[in-house]
């Protein structure tokens, strides 16, 4: 319990040093989000309505420190505020509109490539030196190193656009209305494909190299030597022994992998249109939109900051050394 | 998704995707692009909207970033104005007249003209719409009054002659007071069901990837509501909606497309076409004129001479982009461009002996390197900073540069941000710049931007326009014979001075005029805007894009 609560107080820290960087950073980036909407919007724009805008988005010339202690305000009771590149619409409707999806995405892609890589990371440490092993690292390593956007508009353009057997863009069928319905988990299955499957075929790869070196490592411990001596069966030892030892830092990456499912994944949401928060942050730092920035990066910090407690927590059933520390 | 492309997939994935599970069933929304007369009646015409990756639902004018279609479809104007053929075409407003002193000028309104809800368009409508614009978003400066004077009349009072308002006011969305004037924070309210005299008005299967706006039922020209409505897709970027133009998923691509004839056209030469007129605003090279030695109309001049314009739209524009002239002009103002001045043009045609000649005569010596030197003996170098998002102009800013090293010149080309690049421009920290200029109907905008004193502010200061900071009290007072001329005859006259100053005191170096991107495919809708048949341009963020909304129908 002692040691839940010390990590508990080590994570208020961490939340009250992110947000205040949050709040800062992006007040001392060059220009303020009106002229860059001017110079974004050309000469779609009049000049004199500057001012006007500035007034009514809130820029202001206030003193930081009561900028700070308004933020904080609005942190703590759940406000933050209304988006400068979407005004006026409300950032917590910005962000909820579109949330969904990217966890969707993010985690759908993420379970799969944690759990396709350990278990091969499994297999090949188990056959050490077999096909497995001696084929699929280098391979899986060769496809990860590519630039992502590269290897997602390949994908798009091979899969979608010259064999049409996947949707190219957005998360659903446009016009299909959403609902627990077959027809619309499925077709939401169909877009899901192409978006989750080179996501997952670029972090696959570390998933394996990672699992694969600590069971290695696992292998050669005594009580695996013991538990073959007593004549066990290999699948039970494997799975049992070695691999259950074995998982622990891969459930330290899956708990951070969590929280940065959050974030989006930018560049995938970027090349297939699909409607999640990853690209709308880009978006925001473009506009230096900060209340949507500022609400972005909460809910991100919130997000890994939460997901790192709940593995702290497994960890501690996990590992009885923990305890003992 | 088709059914056979579903069942392909399915068959892929269950192959060997752990995904496969997912793919349960498929949906069978027919892909555009066939040619069935009965199909084309029903289907939406299909716009992509490559700068949102996502859509909220959001239909306030004010908004900043106002969602697509909002100022084209929903709401509509007094009047017209299309560049691509420099007519003026009445829309709500049937007529309009000027005061001889040029104090005010009154509308008339088109009778019949219903709200989308089935209320009347009135007078009081127009006078409110100003009312609340000053209010939210200001400017205006010259607008005093504006009075309803019955249902079908209002005038607009100035505090001093000013003739530019004509297309100010008249290009400005209408809203309905009755429904504005209920809402406690106009400013701030989503209007998530908008009603608008737009021929399509009612939101439809609103997602935060598309949209879709069906027929306004009480719209005042039933008969030109040919499609049976739009569906917007969100884009995060070019890319995504140049595959879906490319797929043939949409209708209409206004953006930019490269390589076009290539990528876009050959997949389908019979009916995909694509119309970049030159009627985007002036693209021109600021040089800050605060700072020696651009404050000499000489060397801004030779350095002008030396940039090689076919090269620059060549390189930079893909070929789409028309070179420069004197007038300073971009194609938008083709009507108004003094003839004298274009066919006399010195200063903006590469002539690099020339350009030496000048540089030579106005004291900037070339050493034994071949490099200049400034007056107090420091190599003539400066930078152009340009935003490092915009490869197009980057590109524009490298060909300027290897163009004035043949001078002798060294241009430094600086790409950090937009954010810090804008942020000198404002400030007046900079030294050059590839800058976009005012784009309006009549060239008063373009030119008292560029060289009237009342836009230019002391350095460290901020201004939004003028950023190269130069002002001329004689075109000055021309400025302000325009303002106070109605008559578009004489406002020729004073606008061919205003050029023929431009031309004496070069105050920033015009590149090109830019176009105006837009490509179709009219495999289910005809009737669109072309170079033979100029009604409208093919942007679909411009007062014109609703003269093409009513003239499109589907294919027989």
């Amino acid at each position: 319990m002692r040691f839940i609560l010390r990590r508990l107080g080590f994570y208020l820290i961490a939340f009250w040093a992110s947000i205040t960087l949050n709040f800062l950073l992006p007040r001392f980036m060059p220009g303020d989000p009106v002229s860059r909407m001017f110079a974004r919007s050309q000469d779609r724009m009049q000049p004199e309505q500057i001012e006007a805008l500035r007034k009514l988005l809130g820029v202001d010339d206030r003193p930081l420190l009561e900028q700070y202690t308004d933020y904080l305000h609005n942190i703590f009771t759940g406000q933050m505020g209304v988006s400068i590149s979407r005004f006026p619409t409300p950032v917590t409707e910005v962000i909820s509109s579109q949330i969904g999806w990217t966890l969707l995405l993010g985690g759908t892609a993420l379970v799969i490539a944690a759990v396709a890589g350990n278990l091969l990371g499994i297999l090949a440490a188990w056959r050490r030196g077999g096909a497995i092993d001696s084929a699929l690292p280098p391979l899986l390593v060769f496809i990860g190193s590519f630039p992502y956007f590269w290897l997602a508009m390949g994908a798009l353009y091979l899969f979608g656009v010259v064999l049409n057997w996947f949707p190219i863009r957005h998360a659903f069928t446009d016009g299909l209305e959403p609902g627990f319905t077959w027809e619309f988990i499925g077709d939401a299955g169909a877009h899901l494909v192409l978006p989750a499957l080179t996501i997952v075929l670029v972090s696959v790869g570390g998933w394996m190299l990672g699992m694969r070196n600590t069971m290695i490592a696992t292998n050669s411990e005594d009580y695996i030597t013991m538990a073959e001596a007593k004549g066990l069966r290999p699948g039970r030892i494997m799975l049992r022994y070695a691999a259950r030892n074995a998982m622990l830092p891969s459930v330290t990456s899956f708990g951070m992998g969590l929280g940065f499912v959050v974030g989006g994944a930018l560049l995938t949401e970027v090349v297939f249109a699909y409607p999640g928060v990853g690209y709308q942050l880009l978006n925001a730092v473009q506009g230096l939109d900060y209340p949507l920035m500022q609400g972005l990066f909460l809910t991100i910090t919130a997000a890994v900051l939460l997901a790192n407690f709940l593995v702290d927590i497994l960890y501690v059933r996990l590992d009885p050394r923990v305890r003992s520390n | 998704m088709t059914q056979p492309r579903f069942l392909r997939a399915a068959r892929m994935t269950a192959a060997g995707l752990a995904v496969g599970a997912l793919l349960l069933t498929g949906c069978a929304a027919n892909k555009p692009g066939g040619t069935d007369a009965a199909a084309n009646a029903s289907a939406f015409l299909t716009i992509p909207r490559e700068d949102m990756g996502t859509f909220v639902q959001n239909f306030n004018p004010f908004a900043p970033a106002v969602n697509p279609m909002v100022q084209q479809s929903i709401y509509e104007s007094l009047l017209i104005f299309n560049p691509a053929k420099g007519d003026t075409v009445p829309w709500l407003a049937t007529d309009w007249k000027a005061a001889d002193d040029g104090k005010s000028i009154t509308f008339t309104l088109r009778d019949g003209v219903k709200w989308s809800d089935g209320q009347p368009l009135v007078a009081e409508d127009v006078a409110y719409t100003f009312e609340l614009q000053k209010k939210i978003k200001g400017g205006y400066d010259y607008l005093d009054t504006v009075a309803a004077e019955g249902t079908n009349k209002v005038t607009f009072n100035f505090n001093k002659p000013w003739s530019p308002a004509l297309y100010d006011v008249g290009q400005l969305s209408i809203l309905p007071k009755h429904i504005w004037s209920a809402l406690a924070d106009p400013d701030k309210d989503a209007n998530a069901k908008p009603v608008g005299t737009g021929p399509y008005t009612e939101v439809d299967s609103f997602q935060a990837q598309s949209f879709v706006l069906k027929k306004n039922p009480n719209y005042w020209q039933p008969e030109k509501q040919k499609i049976a409505g739009i569906k917007m897709l969100a884009f995060a970027g070019n890319d995504g909606a140049n595959l879906a133009a490319v797929n043939g998923d949409v209708d209409w691509a206004p953006q930019y497309i490269p390589n076009i004839e290539k990528t876009f056209i050959s997949k389908d030469k019979d009916h995909r076409h694509y119309w970049f007129p030159a009627t985007g605003s002036m693209i021109n090279w600021q040089l800050n004129t605060t700072k020696a030695p651009f404050n000499d109309v000489d060397v801004r001049k030779a350095l002008s001479m030396a940039v090689d314009r076919e090269q620059v739209t060549k390189i930079g524009m893909s070929g789409y982009a028309k070179p420069a002239d004197c007038t300073g002009l971009s194609g938008s103002y083709e009507t108004w461009k003094n003839d004298a001045v274009k066919d006399n043009c010195t200063w903006t045609k590469l002539d690099v002996q020339k350009a030496n000649e000048l540089l030579d005569k106005a004291g900037y010596p070339k050493g034994a390197d071949g490099k200049r030197t400034l007056k107090d003996g420091k190599p003539f170098e400066f930078e152009i900073s340009v935003g490092a998002t915009s490869s197009d102009w980057l590109s524009v800013a490298n060909v300027i540069a290897q163009n004035l090293a043949e001078v002798g010149v060294t241009v430094k080309v600086e790409s950090p941000d937009w954010a810090a690049v804008v942020a000198g421009y404002e400030t007046g920290d900079f030294d050059s710049g590839i800058v976009w200029s005012a784009n309006d109907p009549s060239p008063y905008k373009y030119f008292n931007n560029s060289m009237g004193t009342t836009t230019v502010k002391p350095v460290g200061t901020k201004t939004f326009d003028n950023y190269h900071r130069f002002g001329d009290p004689q075109a000055d007072a021309l400025l302000a014979e325009f303002a106070a001329e109605a008559d578009e005859s004489k406002q020729k006259d004073i606008a061919n001075k205003l050029q023929e100053e431009y031309n004496d005191a070069a105050p920033l170096v015009p590149l090109f005029s830019g176009p105006e991107w837009g490509a179709f495919n009219d495999t289910r809708f005809t009737g669109w805007p072309t170079e033979d048949n100029p009604y409208a341009t093919l942007s679909v963020r411009s007062p014109t894009t609703v003269l093409v909304l009513t003239t499109l129908e589907p294919r027989k």
